[in-house]
């Protein structure tokens, strides 16, 4: 039988090693432009935060403040797993590498699952922005921005965690066809690079949305 | 090919010490701190992304190319924010209207 | 003295060698490859259709506004039409223009690698790019967009009734097609260039490329976002740039801005690049001061970074900060300038010889000094407030973008076009339609400085008929500008059939992408190369390019 590394190899590289620091480099540089998309997003959010503090404290007084830290526990708990599938793929256990993923997949879901439902309760509450909106403090326009951010902010993470769900599911099925072994497993190294910044992304998403009003309740 | 690999036990700190700064940003949320909290808390978030970056992305372990590019993002989202910001502090410094 | 170790195979090939164009033939072979080389070639395919779409709004509005009060158009359609000549130029020819289709082309060969690290990225890069094309092709037929190339708030999310969200939708398609550009250039001058070629060995091309595609990664990503946000605040009517709604325009034009800004460097700089390979070549001497040029691509791509600001001189940002706009953008014309003297410094004293991409490049250096230093009044605090949305602004950035930028294609496409096709152009031909060019532009856009210091506002379809004159003048330009750029399309399809065949150095000059058969193999080197010398280095090749 062929050997899987000479088949992994594309045309294009000398060796296995140039192709895995190749791609990690790709990995990496892909990353940083995923830090200025959200970077932008950020930066708006300062703006305004600066501009209306007290408008935005409110706002922030409405997020669902448990489960925002219980969901941040959540997360961080599954990049561990990530880490620990990735530290697996090293060892060549390819076994414990499946049930890493298998773990580090499904507690991303219940991540989805708990933001969901506070996505639900906001809509109950009437704090979806546009016509849905409701609240009659004077500060109204610029609790409904607080709103509008949030939900870009924590939409544009969640659509990346159903990305990586996506992508972690095709890792675990490559895994489970045996395609990596010690020598082999890039794939879910860069997977793994990837969940972890969607990971970071949301601990600073926890920082300025749920923390400044918390005690506000 | 793999770099030097991390063990067990430093993933295993790294996850008491992310959930433990957890802990103490919510505790910190509810305590009144006035601005401080919000600055409070994005001092902790940049501890806990550090944290997932040097360990569980081998950030530490990599080559010099990888710190390079990850600085590189760091620093031009703060070159983006700090002169945006730097507009609208220092708008009405001057003893015109509008200025 | 450095030693030339560069192994061509001994034995004579039985039959005519395949090269990257006959390996393979039929649409598909071309619609699926992942060849640097055809993808570079269906990018130039596409960016000279868009080219002469926008070309040919440009030309309206010249012909339009050859009277006073406009005769052509309604003041609505000419609204669309300065707009949509904006948005397809910039993202969907100025952009792509060189990296993409020169670069693409020339970086692997000129690095010695047998392709980009990430070739079905890149692939995947120019199917996202003509979706982009597509989208916002798809808003022109539509009806249009009246926003100004610039999307400004609150008139883009609010009040305007044109396909602004398709418009946006297509570039930000296209936005992504750029970052997986830079990406695959990033990683592939870092990680797969031949044995021996170190960063200072590299040839100018590479270093500038390399910054641009900084800026492509670095920058883009916001315009997504920024884009991104116009199209939600403008379905949903929620605040976030509408004072209206309790949004800042000014936020607005600071994210447009951080990332419009250094698109122009991203426009400029492989400008540079190209102009840094063809000077040498034609003047047969090293690059003067080759870390300098180096770094200076270097110093510009951050430096870029940091003058958003002196777009929004008179927008209400704070004075403090326009100080330090207007200071930075004084800086960015150090590195500029840097380049411009050591261009000349090398052409001093060298061998010089006239041919076809050595006058664009020297007409690239002239206009592109004009448009550095009117760019100069500009970023003047005083001085921009007087001429700010005027013609001098349009003339300014044309002097770059298209005296620039332009002007480099050309020159680079020529250069490179006997290793793209194998085949030598009509040179005659080719020296008339470079002086066209010249002569058009300036007749273009030199008038346009005058109307603009004298009051003309940019963006009006109408104007007092005391700027008649230079106005026709400008269009007269217009119409001879037009013919340089079609004559050089015509004779270089016919040159791809009919041409004189193209050794594999016509230039004699030291770059790897010329030591490889003209065209050259799917793989670029029938062996990898070693390097062992500095790039340009004439001295160390003399015999193998039988110079003097």
């Amino acid at each position: 039988m062929a050997d899987p590394i000479a088949l992994a190899l594309r045309e294009q590289f000398h060796s296995a090693e140039q192709q895995h620091e190749t791609s990690t480099v790709g990995m990496w540089i892909f990353l940083i432009t995923e830090v200025m998309l959200f970077g932008g997003l950020f930066t708006a959010f300062s703006v305004y935060r600066m501009s209306h503090p007290a408008a935005f404290d409110q706002g922030s007084a409405d997020m669902e403040f448990w489960m925002g830290a219980v969901n941040t526990a959540v997360l961080i708990c599954s990049s561990f797993c990530m880490a620990m599938a990735v530290h697996s793929a090293e060892k060549g256990k390819n076994g414990r590498l499946a049930l890493f993923l298998i773990l580090t997949i499904l507690i991303g879901l219940v991540f989805l699952g708990i933001k969901f439902t506070e996505y639900y309760l906001h809509y109950h509450d009437q704090k979806l922005p546009g016509i849905l909106f409701h609240d009659t403090s004077p500060d109204a326009a610029y609790v409904q921005m607080f709103f509008v951010f949030y939900f870009l902010m924590t939409g544009l993470h969640a659509f990346h965690m159903i990305i990586g769900e996506g992508i972690l599911c095709a890792t675990l099925f490559r895994t489970l066809l045996g395609s990596f072994s010690e020598r082999y497993h890039t794939p879910v190294e860069l997977a793994g690079l990837y969940w972890h910044f969607v990971d970071t992304v949301w601990v600073f998403l926890f920082a300025i949305f749920y923390i400044p009003g918390a005690h506000m309740k | 090919m793999s770099q030097s690999s991390v063990s067990v036990k430093t993933y295993a700190f790294t996850l008491i010490a992310l959930l433990a700064l957890t802990l103490l940003t919510s505790l910190l949320g509810l305590v009144d701190l006035g601005k401080f909290s919000f600055i409070a808390g994005v001092a902790i978030a940049a501890v806990k992304a550090s944290l997932i970056a040097c360990f569980f992305m081998h950030a530490l372990y990599e080559t010099k190319l990888i710190r390079v590019i990850m600085a590189g993002g760091v620093i031009w989202f703060l070159v983006m924010i700090s002169l945006t910001l730097g507009d609208y502090l220092t708008r009405g410094w001057m003893p015109y209207p509008g200025k | 003295m450095a030693t030339v170790t560069l192994v061509e195979p001994q034995s004579a090939p039985a039959q005519p060698r395949l090269n990257y164009l006959t390996e393979k033939t039929g649409l598909m072979s071309w619609l699926f490859t992942t060849d640097h080389k055809r993808i570079g070639l269906l990018y130039v395919v596409s960016i000279t259709f868009f080219f002469f779409f926008g070309g040919f709004f440009a030309l309206l509005m010249r012909l339009h506004l050859l009277l006073p009060q406009g005769w052509l158009f309604g003041h609505e359609t000419y609204n669309k039409l300065f707009t949509m000549h904006g948005i397809i130029m910039v993202w969907f020819f100025l952009i792509p223009s060189i990296p993409n289709t020169l670069g693409n082309f020339v970086l692997p060969m000129m690095i010695g690698a047998k392709d980009l690290a990430f070739p079905k990225l890149n692939l995947l890069s120019w199917y996202i790019f003509m979706l982009g094309g597509m989208t916002t092709l798809y808003a022109l037929v539509r009806g249009g967009v009246d926003t100004g190339w610039t999307f400004y708030t609150p008139f883009s999310t609010s009040y305007s009734t044109s396909f602004v969200i398709t418009a946006a939708v297509g570039i930000l398609i296209a936005g992504f097609s750029s970052i997986l550009t830079g990406l695959n250039f990033i990683a592939t001058v870092h990680r797969m260039r031949a044995p021996g070629l170190t960063w200072f060995r590299l040839p100018i091309f590479i270093w500038s490329t390399y910054a641009t595609s900084l800026i492509l990664v670095l920058a883009t990503p916001v315009l997504a976002i920024t884009l991104a946000m116009i199209g939600i605040e403008r379905i949903f009517q929620v605040g976030i740039f509408d004072p209206a709604l309790g949004g800042d325009p000014v936020l607005f034009q600071h994210m447009f801005w951080f990332y419009s800004h250094p698109a122009v460097y991203i426009m400029v700089l492989p400008a540079m690049a190209v102009v840094s390979e063809i000077i040498p070549t034609f003047s047969r001497k090293p690059i003067f001061g080759y870390k300098a040029v180096a770094f200076s691509s270097m110093a510009i791509a951050i430096l870029g970074f940091l003058v958003w600001g002196h777009h929004m001189f008179v927008a209400g940002e704070s004075a403090y900060a326009a100080m330090t706009f207007s200071f930075l953008s004084y800086m960015v014309a150090i590195p500029s300038a840097i380049k411009v003297f050591n261009w000349t410094a090398t052409m001093y004293r060298g061998s010089v010889q006239l041919d076809t991409p050595m006058l664009y490049a020297i007409g690239f250096v002239a206009l592109f000094t004009i448009g550095g230093m009117t760019g100069l009044f500009l970023a003047a605090l005083g001085i921009d407030v007087h001429v700010t949305d005027t013609y001098f602004v349009i003339a300014h950035f044309h002097y770059i973008m298209v005296g620039g930028t332009v002007m480099a294609f050309l020159g680079g496409v020529h250069y490179w076009w006997p290793k793209i096709s194998g085949k030598m152009y009509p040179e005659f031909l080719a020296k008339l339609s470079a002086l066209t060019v010249f002569l058009g532009f300036n007749l273009t856009f030199f008038p346009q400085f005058i109307l603009g210091y004298m009051g003309m506002p940019r963006r009006y379809a109408a104007y007092p008929p005391e700027f008649q004159v230079l106005n026709v003048l400008s269009t007269a330009g217009a119409s001879i500008l037009g013919v340089g750029y079609v004559v050089p399309l015509i004779y270089l399809i016919w040159a791809w059939k009919y041409g004189e065949p193209a050794t594999d150095n016509p230039w004699r000059t030291t770059g790897l992408e010329w030591k490889t058969p003209s065209p050259p193999p799917k793989h670029n080197f029938e062996q990898t190369p070693v390097v062992t010398w500095k790039a340009y280095d004439f001295e160390a090749q003399k015999e193998e390019l039988h110079l003097g």
